[in-house]
């Protein structure tokens, strides 16, 4: 357990995923976390709660990940999951034009509600039911602008991507079902959020509590008693 | 999908407080069909957490309504020269219900068991201090940090040799109070005032009593002997539990205002249907022989009815007892004194405590407070309020110079910390909570939980109330069922979690 490599500050970042429902918020989630995918995957009820880490150069950061249930009926649950978010993931399904405009409604609700500075990033999905595919595409920026004949994309690269820059969005288009970019839209918001609201993890002073980067949060699953007697140890 | 009307419910919930929000966390993973509903648009009812703006809103909907529940005489103000200083509304998150915990506190080992706890951040409560008004004119007033740990005491410079040999005295004492010699020495003063005990046995001067008293966080100060004995054991047994130097801890952005959400996202991930904005217009139980008897008919203010086996809300009536009357006000400095580590390897607290005894603040009329004053100081760690700024919670018992006395605490408070300018007051919010019902009912198939816990660290009989829910909801299923342990979900395990 004592290892002798100088550990990188690591840091807790939440986010959350909204989107129409069938958008691919669950698919995305099980293929960064799992590197999985299900066809035909059950909706999901109420929310789910996932955690995975993202090794960045300089540092890590674990997400803390709700992924919110898209056909939940009473718009009450969202409101829960976006409170304190750091990051949020936007999906909408780029088969799906109205799953575009719902995304729009997403990002204007957290622009009015959530934590000033959260990082946001709008994720066109399925592109693999496109003719660009999902993989192959070195860029994989679409640049015909997806109307091709046989291809099921409705939403041109463009018009999306003209939005989140006006909106300030990172953007990705992904496909959870071959991988493609999904790994890229978490190390992107790694990036993005700021050092600032990363703050409470790296602690000013740290320097004393050699090895301890998470000075301030009181771990409540520590050898508890124990953990007293031994703080003096490093 | 079902419709909501179309649905028998096992348990509707009212309310997303504290203690409905825990119960919606115990019944997570039972698969009842749960609807948790609030009249609010916001989670956490008298827990809840606000934005200036929706503390603003919050005060508007308080003193417009005749019945604003439990809360009442709220008010909120922006001292003019200030408006500049204060940031974006939703840099701030004010708590209605700012208790810290205490490291043996039962909610903490539910919050563990239940895993609920891996979504929660918690920061250490530092110092406890008591304010010393000024003596002259020309002095300020002043902050005594309370030694409450035996090398604290054998540390301080702020008694005198003697006070430190009975402090000592009296912690030992305390560790080991309920068995003999000790009981021996306690039980005549059982039901008398915990000072009179100080007094006697122990020889403790005023201000020595005053340091105990004030450990006990006593709303009226006059604890008894039995109470406030195990009060202070729990404080001491509590010191070290989760790290050095501190006994209690504070779940980041809201206190007790997070736990309800985490438990509502638990509830949520179960399958528990949510509904914001929505409240009981109607009860009406199903009554008469055979099929559906006892089952309750509610008609929401959505115009949904619902048919329910079981409801579960809080008896918001007033009652007799005395409430509390509180002022939040966020303070223009980071006050860093207040939240410096207490010891070496001790993690940075985020919250300070400091206690105005009764006499220590006067109205301008010259009338000494009758009760002691408590304030709770939260720094922009606690993500309650933009860096460089900080949160004070003032509470005292509800009494006709209540807010003046706040209001001079307050400003007793700012020259204490302030070094030259005095730090300025950005925003103020002030109200009075009510005492209602402290136990627990049930009317056929209603049951109603206590209005909240007015005591200033968290109350573990809150927990017996919901735990008595749960088995009513639960019915014969509660045999076989532990309560509120479960295992992580699956994805959601920190393997490596902590340690580093």
């Amino acid at each position: 357990m004592a290892d002798s490599n100088l550990p990188k500050p690591s840091s807790s970042v939440k986010l959350v995923l909204l989107g129409e429902a069938a958008v691919g918020k669950s698919s995305l989630v099980l293929r960064f976390v799992n590197n999985d995918f299900q066809e035909n995957k059950e909706p999901t009820i109420g929310a789910a709660f996932l955690t995975q880490k993202c090794n960045l150069p300089t540092r890590t950061i674990k997400f803390e990940i709700w992924d919110t249930a898209g056909q939940e009926r009473f718009a009450s649950l969202a409101p829960m999951y976006y409170r304190n978010a750091q990051a949020a993931l936007v999906v909408y399904d780029l088969t799906k034009p109205t799953s575009l405009i719902k995304a729009k409604h997403w990002v204007a609700e957290l622009q009015r509600q959530a934590s000033p500075g959260i990082v946001i990033a709008l994720v066109g999905n399925k592109l693999d039911l496109t003719s660009d595919g999902a993989g192959d595409a070195a860029d994989g920026s679409g640049e015909d602008g997806g109307e091709d004949s046989g291809d099921a994309r409705k939403i041109s690269t463009e018009e999306a991507k003209g939005y989140a820059e006006e909106e300030g969005l990172l953007f990705f288009e992904t496909s959870a079902k071959t991988g493609y970019n999904v790994t890229e839209v978490f190390t992107a918001i790694a990036n993005a959020i700021p050092e600032t609201s990363l703050k409470t993890a790296r602690g000013p002073g740290a320097s004393h509590a050699a090895g301890r980067t998470e000075e301030q949060r009181v771990n409540l699953n520590g050898p508890r008693d124990a953990e007293a007697k031994d703080s003096c140890a490093c | 999908m079902e419709s909501l009307s179309d649905t028998l419910w096992d348990v509707v919930i009212s309310g997303t407080g504290l203690q409905q929000s825990l119960l919606a966390l115990a019944l997570s993973r039972s698969g009842k069909k749960i609807l948790h509903i609030d009249p609010n648009e916001f989670y956490g009812g008298p827990e809840a957490a606000f934005s200036i703006q929706e503390a603003d809103a919050w005060v508007a909907r308080v003193s417009a309504s005749s019945d604003g529940g439990i809360f009442k005489s709220a008010s909120f103000a922006r001292p003019e020269e200030a408006i500049t200083g204060l940031s974006a509304s939703r840099g701030y998150s004010l708590a209605l219900a700012p208790q810290f915990i205490h490291a043996r506190s039962a909610l903490l080992s539910q919050l563990v068991s239940s895993r609920a706890y891996r979504q929660v951040e918690f920061l250490a409560v530092g110092s406890f201090y008591i304010f010393k008004p000024s003596q002259d004119a020309g002095q300020k007033p002043s902050l005594t940090r309370i030694p409450s740990t035996r090398e604290e005491v054998f540390s301080t410079t702020a008694v005198s040799a003697k006070a430190k040999r009975s402090l000592m005295k009296f912690l030992k004492f305390v560790l080991d109070y309920e068995n003999s010699p000790h009981l021996e020495t306690w039980q005549p003063f059982a039901e008398a005032p915990l000072v009179d005990l100080l007094q006697s046995s122990f020889k403790m001067d005023t201000e020595l009593q005053t340091y105990i008293v004030t450990l006990t966080l006593s709303l009226d100060g006059k604890i008894r002997t039995k109470d406030g004995l195990a009060v202070i054991r729990r404080h001491l047994s509590s010191m070290g539990v989760y790290g050095p130097g501190f006994a209690a801890i504070y779940p980041k952005w809201g206190g007790l205002s997070e736990i309800a959400q985490v438990s509502c996202r638990a509830g949520a991930v179960g399958g528990a249907v949510y509904m914001l904005g929505t409240g009981i217009e109607e009860t009406e139980i199903v009554t008469g022989e055979g099929e559906g008897e006892g089952e309750i008919k509610l008609r929401l203010t959505s115009g949904d009815t619902v048919k329910t086996r079981k409801l579960v809300r809080v008896d918001e009536r007033p009652s007799g007892r005395v409430g509390i009357s509180r002022v939040t006000a966020v303070i223009g400095s980071p006050l860093k004194s207040l939240f410096e580590a207490t010891m070496e390897g001790a993690p940075r607290p985020a919250v300070s405590v400091i206690a105005f005894p009764a006499g220590s603040i006067s109205t301008v009329a010259g009338k000494a407070s009758e009760y002691p004053v408590y304030l709770s100081a939260h720094s922009s760690e606690t993500g309650e309020c933009p860096v460089g700024q900080s949160v004070v919670y003032l509470t005292t018992l509800t009494n006709p110079n209540a807010q003046e006395i706040l209001n001079n605490a307050l400003v007793g408070f700012i020259s204490a910390t302030s070094d030259a300018e005095p730090s300025p007051v950005l925003y103020r919010l002030q109200y009075e909570q009510l005492a209602g019902s402290d136990k627990s009912h049930i009317e056929g198939s209603v049951f109603n939980l206590p209005a909240p816990s007015a005591s200033l660290s968290f109350d573990d009989t809150t927990l017996e109330s919901v735990r008595e829910a749960w088995a009513m909801v639960m019915g014969d299923d509660a045999g076989g069922a532990e309560y509120m342990v479960f295992e992580d979900r699956e994805g959601a395990a920190e393997e490596d979690d902590g340690y580093e």
